[in-house]
Parts: C-alpha cells; structure tokens; sequence
C-alpha cells in the first residue's frame, strides 16, 4: 500500500517500479532490521519534503542497501541509526540535494535581503 | 555527536581517503580505531551519500557475495582540492583558539 501522494509523486511506471522495490527489500528483512527500516523509511519519505520522484526513489533505494547490508554483516540496529534515530533521519534525508517544496522559499527569502541590503550576498567592511 | 565534530566529520573522512580508497565498513572502522567510538554507521553512510552527489568522490561498485554491491569510494581532484580547503580553515581555526586560550590566561585543563 503506497501512499497516494507518493504514486503522484513517482511519475514514470519505471520509477513507481523501483520504489515498490525498495519497499519490497524493507519487507523482506529480518526483524529487528525490518521494524526498524520500516520505522525509518517512513519519516524519511514523510520528512523529507521531496517534490521529486528521481530523488525519492533513489533514496528509498539506498535506504534499503544500508539495511540490507546491516542485516547480513549481523551490525546491531544501533550501531546503524546511533542514539538519535531522528538526527540520523534527518541528516539521510538532507543527503539528497533533491528539489523540496521549502528551496522555494529559501530562494525567495535570500532574494528579499539582496534587494532590501542592494548586494548580491557581500557585506561591505564596516 | 557534538555539534564541533559533526561540522569536521567530512574533512575526517576526505583525508581517510586521501590515503586510499575505501569501502563504507572500512571508513567507519578506521574511525572508530581513531577514537571515534559512538559514531552511527548511517551517520557515515548518509555523509558518503552526500560526498558523492556533491562530486567529491568517485564510487564504483563492487558486487558482493550476498545483498548489494559494496561501494568503494575514492577521492577524486574536486574532493581533494576541499580537502586542501578543510585543512586551511582547520589551521585558521586552531591557531586562533589556541591564542584565545592563550589571552585568557586559562589552565591547561585535561580531557574537558
């Protein structure tokens, strides 16, 4: 069961075919490395923000290569996500320099402060 | 992980491969041998992710016996020229902090 903002957002039938494997490969896993890659995948494409379909895909992807490998070199589930499992998410997800709704905004906010200070990011020596 | 050692993991982990090539696993033990012990193995492999889509390092997969193909990551002229970059702020920074250390006249205090 795929979200349906997450069919929208795989455009290609390619790319809904590599997600679902990915999916898939999580499934697959072994507990505790299944619970625990479920429990991640799910905050990453959440959190994430990603407007594209490329870079999701290619996330959930390499997500399900970190687990896999986990679970077959026998590597504790806390020696993969550390003692923040949510610091850990976020900076996966940061990884991929994929579009997100927020570079809008990001853009639009450094553009108001060039036009309000009349540079284009240099500060005059005071 | 302190926000400090956060910031010069990147740098830490260039100059691992400024020596050789390296796959993920090895990356991470060689900095657990170096004393970085609480490091999260997916700490490391989403800075690799990062490194990569930045450019700073060839990757070519090796097929393993089981699961995925292991990557091996090698630095290529655009790491190594961030690698130059790291060392120089590196330099600025320590030299400054040991000045102010300095200046305030502080103890030489022992594993703060």
């Amino acid at each position: 069961m795929v979200a349906r903002w997450i069919e929208t957002l795989t455009g290609s039938l390619e790319q809904k075919r590599q997600y679902r494997r990915a999916v898939a490969r999580i499934e697959a896993l072994d507990e505790p490395y299944r619970g625990a890659a479920k429990a991640v995948d799910r905050y990453l494409t959440y959190a994430g923000g990603f407007t594209d379909g490329d870079t999701l895909v290619r996330m959930v992807a390499d997500h399900a290569d970190l687990w896999e490998r986990a679970a077959l070199d026998g590597t504790p589930v806390r020696a993969v996500v550390g003692d923040d499992p949510v610091e850990f998410a976020e900076a996966f997800a940061r990884a991929y320099s994929g579009k997100e709704w927020i570079d809008e905004e990001r853009a639009r906010l450094s553009k108001a402060i060039d036009d309000a200070t009349g540079d284009a990011g240099r500060r005059t020596e005071g | 992980m302190t926000e400090l050692l956060k910031g010069t993991l990147e740098g830490i982990v260039l100059a691992i491969l400024s020596v050789r090539p390296a796959y993920g696993y090895e990356i991470t033990a060689r900095l657990r041998e170096e004393g970085f012990a609480d490091l999260a193995e997916g700490t490391v492999y989403a800075l690799l992710v990062r490194i990569e889509q930045r450019g700073l390092v060839d990757v070519e997969k090796v097929p393993s016996e089981k699961g995925p193909p292991r990557k091996v990551y090698t630095l290529n002229a655009q790491g190594r020229d961030d690698l130059t970059e790291f060392w120089r702020t590196w330099s600025f920074l320590a030299e400054r902090l040991e000045r102010l250390r300095h200046d305030a006249g502080h103890p030489q205090e022992e594993g703060t």
